[in-house]
């Protein structure tokens, strides 16, 4: 179904006034897959839905976990050279955050920590046996780097609200976007309790030729090595015929 | 026009990519060298990762070499058991590199060994082409200076399992060309580069083989060795992203034609001499990377390790 025809449905339950359930939220996504194809350049997503009465509203995207390493750079004789190193378990390799207004001022710091609401409070878990803060100041390093390649994001009031009921928002994706399964989350709170949460899950994932070569480079490695060179080869030598007719 | 490089996973401007590949290919041919040296550390300040960078670049020196390579043996250019030799050592050292690489990526060193490589590399070969070529412009200002000796005899020459080559007229050991094979392969493996700029200086200095026949054997064991880095490269580490070997082959035949006949009306000396300070900037650019304070001195990886 279309993200047209899902917004064009959600409009007519709340027309119809059709009930919604005490304290409920619904959402929605413009499209339920990120498509990185040979044009691609990072995407907008639009994340819409309505809510019953009034409330806060905090929207967290989480991309799909996995190891990521922090490599700390040491200046050695002049040269700076990659020295200490932690690796988080399992880390979202994308992670957003959309609230309606400042995190602290929906909820308490108990209850945004329970929920791992903000970069700040995600779990991130390391084998490394460092001082705790040392692992700090790699975690605090391992969010800005992510933030500067936009991977994470915080926005205060990136929501619309119309008449108290329906909302919007937006989902930038760069283009260096991790491909993999993600969660949308759009959670309710009101008066600083956390009453409800929606989800939608979305993919991006790479398609078309792109989508071929990355497989075929991954999954059968030796063939594509054969395969490059082949076509190296070819290329190389036809160039060699064409120029020398010319 | 943007294309999505898939192995890369970046987006490039694909007329800046071909341009790029045009402007190498153009100096490239101008001067009779590979390239490799210039491309991959202008692909890594665009934004190409290193690794990347280094493994594409193996994929288009093969294309790059194979019509050179062709017309030479076309020519009976090359010394063909000269060739193979050299070739079992660059599959030697190609390997050895590749797996060295792929242990350096493991522990988060291959970008700095990459960068090291550079500076160490182009360093000294382009102080010594810029020498070379004030040497030769000054002794043909004064032609009574004394000739220098085609080739010394040194201990290298007494060294085991002697060959007899005859088409380079040299009668050595098996052992030097093999080494010389092996160490180029290294190079080629870790600085995606044909290696071209060590091969061809150490053929007429070390090995003592004559001038007509050093640049068809060296790319000769050139498409030899690159398409093994390409092979390994793909198989450790997907590395080789073929859509940007693509661009870069088109932009680069081209320029290369152009820059051929460019460089026939050129002067020998004058040519060495620009070829040397281009080499050189380039050392500058990636020598100031490792000096230069990063913006952030934590950076991110991916994967397993510790």
């Amino acid at each position: 179904m279309s993200g047209l025809a899902r917004l064009l449905s959600v409009l007519v339950v709340l027309c119809a006034g059709a009930p919604l359930q005490a304290q409920s939220i619904v959402a929605d996504l413009s499209t339920r897959e990120v498509a990185i194809s040979t044009g691609f350049t990072g995407a907008d997503l639009l994340l819409f839905g309505a809510t019953e009465g009034s409330g806060d509203m905090i929207v967290t995207v989480v991309g799909p976990e996995r190891d990521e390493i922090v490599r700390r750079k040491e200046r050695i004789a002049g040269i700076w050279v990659n020295g200490a190193s932690v690796t988080f378990k399992q880390a979202p390799a994308y992670y957003r955050i959309v609230a309606s207004k400042p995190l602290t001022e929906i909820a308490s710091e108990e209850v945004l920590s329970r929920l791992q609401i903000g970069s700040d409070r995600i779990e991130l878990f390391t084998h490394s046996k460092r001082p705790a803060a040392s692992i700090l100041t790699f975690r605090e390093a391992f969010i800005r780097n992510k933030k500067r390649l936009q991977l994470y994001s915080e926005d205060i009031s990136d929501i619309k609200v119309v008449r108290g009921r329906l909302f919007r928002s937006n989902i930038p994706f760069p283009v260096n976007v991790p491909i993999g399964e993600y969660l949308v989350t759009v959670h309710l709170f009101k008066k600083g309790e956390h009453v409800s949460s929606e989800e939608t899950p979305l993919t991006v994932h790479k398609v078309g030729l792109e989508a071929k070569i990355f497989d075929f480079a991954h999954n059968q490695a030796p063939w594509y090595g054969a395969i490059a060179i082949l076509i190296a080869l070819v290329a190389g030598w036809l160039a060699g015929v064409i120029f020398r007719r010319a | 026009m943007q294309i999505y490089l898939p192995i890369a996973e970046m987006s490039l401007n694909a007329l800046m990519l071909l341009g790029l590949g045009g402007m190498v290919g153009f100096l490239s041919g101008m001067f009779g060298v590979g390239g490799g040296f210039l491309m991959t550390p202008l692909l890594i300040f665009i934004g190409v990762p290193p690794a990347v960078a280094v493994g594409t670049e193996a994929n288009q020196v093969v294309a790059a070499s194979v019509s050179g390579a062709l017309a030479h043996w076309r020519r009976g250019n090359v010394d063909i058991r000269m060739g193979v030799v050299l070739m079992i050592g660059g599959f030697i050292g190609s390997t050895l590199g590749v797996y060295l690489f792929t242990f350096l990526r493991g522990i988060g060193q291959i970008d700095f060994v990459i960068a090291v490589s550079y500076v160490l590399f182009l360093g000294i070969v382009g102080v010594l082409m810029v020498v070379e070529s004030v040497r030769a412009w000054f002794r043909s200002r004064n032609p009574a200076a004394p000739k220098r000796k085609l080739h010394y005899h040194t201990w290298l020459h007494g060294l085991p399992f002697k060959m007899r080559f005859r088409r380079s007229k040299l009668y050595i050991s098996a052992l030097l060309p093999l080494g010389i094979g092996v160490f180029v392969g290294i190079l080629a493996a870790i600085m995606g580069v044909g290696g071209g700029f060590v091969m061809v200086p150490a053929m007429i200095y070390l090995l003592g083989m004559p001038t007509s026949i050093v640049v068809g054997t060296s790319l000769f064991q050139i498409v030899f060795v690159t398409a093994n880095v390409t092979f390994l490269q793909s198989v450790n580490n997907q590395t080789v992203d073929i859509v940007l070997a693509m661009l870069l082959v088109v932009g680069s035949v081209i320029g290369a034609q152009i820059g051929v006949r460019v460089g026939s009306r050129l002067k020998g000396e004058e040519v060495r001499v620009a070829l040397g300070l281009i080499v050189l900037a380039v050392c500058a650019r990636v020598a100031w990377t490792l000096v230069v304070t990063p913006d952030d001195v934590f950076s991110l990886g991916i994967g397993g390790g510790h």
